[in-house]
């Protein structure tokens, strides 16, 4: 299958890009193209910088080239910043403007880029398509809105139904877990002296638009993965996933909890919307609380394991549990469990 | 006669098991961990692996072990002693449906549990927890009776034709049957496309199976009910409560006579999906999660999720009852009946003392019940009812 510049360009996923930015590791002029006034490195700089500042990029048409290289360089950028939190913002706008570009496509065209990015197993199947179950849970685990959820899918065969729209939402979040994967892997070793005044630049604008909460020190390491959730968080999710009218306290335990680990409040918003008393006002307010978005400007963070056990909230549930004494505790060694076995 | 002796006397048997034992080996054996109990008070031998399948049979023909595992993952060091040096490469797709965990009615009759801090006891399945002094030093003796064996046959059935074979759409061959050698059924899938599957995927397949997060379409005065043939949950659902309406259960789901037949009626036409309102509707909703509930599959989700897990060998013997861990086709499972045909030792018959036991049907014929008493039984059930702590060998 052939792709236009543009294409390449618009969908940094497709096979002949991804080849691009893994060659772009190793091959020799990366340290032209990493220098102060290298095209390419000053478009990496802003494609950042729009992903701070807007929470979305954008496509430049003028130069392609610089445009498909400027998106790999972009990565090894952050990934030498070390800043967890700037990769999540970058892979969330670059999901976006993909997301964008998706939704304009015709039914043959997403087809065509989904099958060639991710290798998905997907046919056309009356106005929408058939995807299989693999493929789609890889992409549809990362949502929290239980539309996503497998058991509310049609499912026969080995494949589930999705429309136009859910696959371009999929497409766009496979990217973003993608962009994540490969951020997280060391790049480099370092960057060239030449560029890090800019970079050192960049870091404080990002900085100051982004300010460390109390405890942003073990939050910053935690990325979002539910199947590392511990048992009373798993639980209580779950119960608010089917719409029980949870008592405050375990809100609160939930609500602190998911957005640790980098929920936005109005994602959080929408779970607690099934409650049997949801009061719009009132839970944005909390959640805005909470996040410390409002009042003391303190994040809070889930009550510790002693607390939850007398407020009845411990179901004690595995064998980890003993060995903690805080949920996220809990849920950072569950990550790094997680982290080394998706490393080989 | 000491327990000793009957330690004894059950190893003998195991190794004369072991000594011609010629189970198949799992898919890819060499990349497998396995592990072993050698004996009752043993600790679990873990970290072991072969890359010849004669060492396995020759390792248990030398130490008979009370239980042979092995790990439903595979790894490029499978013998490596910590789980990060092992590296994982992928993993089966298990399901465990255990009456360990499935209330049964009939464990009011068969079953008695004792708290070992305060010995309060009590009949039917144990609590978590003890009622009276909250410890969780529990110790349970169950049994498996024809109506246990019934319920999991189904839970399994369930599982495989419903779920596995029609939605996710595995072949036959691809999923394997396991009577897990005491209380119910493994069920393993081997396949590519489930070999890579992270946690989070397994979760959502385990949610699938068992109607978890299900959001039922609409509200309480209007919603969209599915067709008959609609595919996943929906037609589930649609079939549920078809089964129930025209089934024997229809005073049980306490719903008006006309209502009952509107719905029944508009199952039968809808080829789409179509609208209830008003009490249908009401009295749909309520259907809808009765029909959930005969619907869902109970199966232990922990052991699905978790990616390194080890599980019995099939073909292996249990320890906790002698019985064979057998491979059994789908075909074969409404026949299958554990007392017969996982029974291990055939020939001859033996005197043991009876501390306690049920009636039961062994090798199709009725025994006990035994209370405190010696009696000569098939070698099969003395070494069941040795094994499971309820007699020991008699001189
Ligand atoms: S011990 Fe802590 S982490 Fe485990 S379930 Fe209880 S509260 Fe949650
Ligand atoms: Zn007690
Ligand atoms: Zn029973």
């Amino acid at each position: 299958m052939s792709f236009s510049k543009l294409d390449l360009a618009t969908y940094p996923f497709l096979s002949s890009t991804a080849r691009i930015i893994e060659e772009l590791g190793v091959s020799f002029y990366l340290e032209e193209l990493l220098s102060p006034t290298s095209e390419v490195f000053l478009r990496s700089l802003e494609r950042i910088r729009e992903a701070v500042f807007y929470r979305v990029t954008t496509l430049r048409r003028r130069d392609l080239d610089v445009e498909i290289l400027s998106h790999p360089v972009a990565l090894l950028i952050i990934n030498a910043m070390e800043d967890k939190r700037l990769l999540n913002i970058y892979a969330e706008a670059e999901k976006n403007r993909v997301h964008e570009g998706l939704i304009r496509e015709s039914h043959e065209r997403v087809l065509l880029l989904a099958v060639d990015g991710f290798g998905w197993h997907i046919h056309k199947e009356g106005d929408g398509f058939s995807l299989r179950f693999d493929d789609y849970l890889k992409a549809s685990t990362h949502m929290l809105d239980p539309y996503w959820k497998l058991v509310n899918r049609s499912v026969r065969g080995g494949y589930v139904e999705v429309s136009r729209k859910d696959v371009c939402r999929l497409l766009a979040e496979a990217y973003r877990a993608r962009i994540l994967e490969k951020g997280a892997k060391r790049l480099l070793e370092g960057l060239p002296e030449d560029v890090k005044p800019e970079v050192e630049g960049l870091r404080r604008e990002v900085d100051a638009a982004l300010p460390k909460g109390k405890a942003a020190g073990l939050i910053e390491r935690l990325e979002y993965n539910p199947s590392a959730f511990p048992p009373c968080i798993s639980k209580l999710l779950q119960e608010a996933e089917e719409g029980k009218n949870l008592p405050h306290m375990a809100r609160f335990t939930l609500a602190a909890f998911l957005l640790t680990v980098g929920k936005r409040p109005e994602e959080v918003m929408e779970l607690f919307r099934k409650m049997p008393d949801f009061n719009e006002e009132k839970t944005a307010y909390h959640l805005k609380h909470v996040a410390g978005e409002i009042g003391s400007k303190t994040r809070y963070l889930p009550p510790n394991c002693a607390s939850l056990r007398t407020l009845n909230l411990c179901p004690l549930g595995d064998s980890t549990c003993p060995k903690v004494k805080h949920p996220l505790v809990y849920y950072a060694r569950m990550l790094k469990l997680a982290r080394k076995r998706n490393h080989e | 006669m000491s327990s000793r002796d009957s330690e004894n006397y059950i190893k003998k048997m195991f190794r004369e098991y072991y000594l011609k034992w010629d189970g198949r080996p799992p898919k890819e054996y060499e990349r497998r961990e396995y592990g072993f109990v050698p004996s009752r008070k043993g600790d679990v031998l873990r970290h072991v692996s072969f890359n010849d399948w004669r060492e396995m049979k020759e390792f248990l023909a030398k130490n008979a072990p009370l239980h042979v595992y092995y790990s439903s993952a595979y790894y490029l060091q499978p013998s490596a002693q910590d789980m990060e040096s092992k590296e994982w490469l992928g993993a089966d797709l298990v399901f465990d449906i255990d009456v360990d965990h499935i209330y049964t009615p009939c464990k009011e009759r068969h079953d008695k549990w004792l708290c070992l801090d305060c010995n309060f006891n009590g009949k039917g399945m144990a609590p978590e927890a003890c009622p009276k002094c909250s410890s969780k030093r529990i110790d349970g003796k169950a049994w498996f009776c024809e109506e246990c064996l019934n319920v999991a046959r189904e839970e399994t059935e369930k599982l495989v034709e419903d779920f596995l074979m029609s939605d996710f759409g595995f072949s036959e061959e691809e999923v394997e049957i396991v009577f897990s050698g005491r209380r119910g059924f493994h069920i393993h899938v081997e396949n590519d496309v489930v070999k890579q599957l992270d946690q989070k995927a397994r979760r959502e397949i385990v949610d699938y199976v068992k109607g978890m997060g299900l959001i039922l379409e609409g509200g309480r005065k209007k919603a969209h009910a599915p067709p008959l043939n609609a595919s996943g949950w929906h037609g589930r659902i649609a079939r549920g409560v078809y089964e129930l309406l025209v089934g024997c259960d229809k005073e049980g789901a306490g719903i008006e006579e006309g209502t009952t037949k509107t719905i029944c009626e508009k199952l039968q036409e809808s080829k789409g999906y179509w609208l209830v309102e008003g009490d249908v509707c009401r009295a749909w909703l309520s259907l809808a999660k009765k029909a959930v509930a005969s619907k869902r599959c109970n199966i232990d989700e922990r052991v699905t999720i978790d990616v390194k897990r080890l599980i019995r060998l099939p073909e292996t013997l249990h320890g906790g009852t002698g019985l064979i861990a057998l491979r059994i086709d789908i075909d074969g499972l409404s026949g299958f009946d554990p007392y017969k045909h996982a029974v291990a030792f055939n020939s001859g018959e033996i005197k043991v003392k009876v501390a306690e036991a049920p009636k039961i049907t062994f090798m199709g014929q009725e025994w006990g019940p035994y209370l405190n008493q010696v009696v000569e039984v098939p070698t099969g059930l003395a070494v069941y009812l040795i094994s499971s702590g309820n007699a020991e060998v008699s001189p």
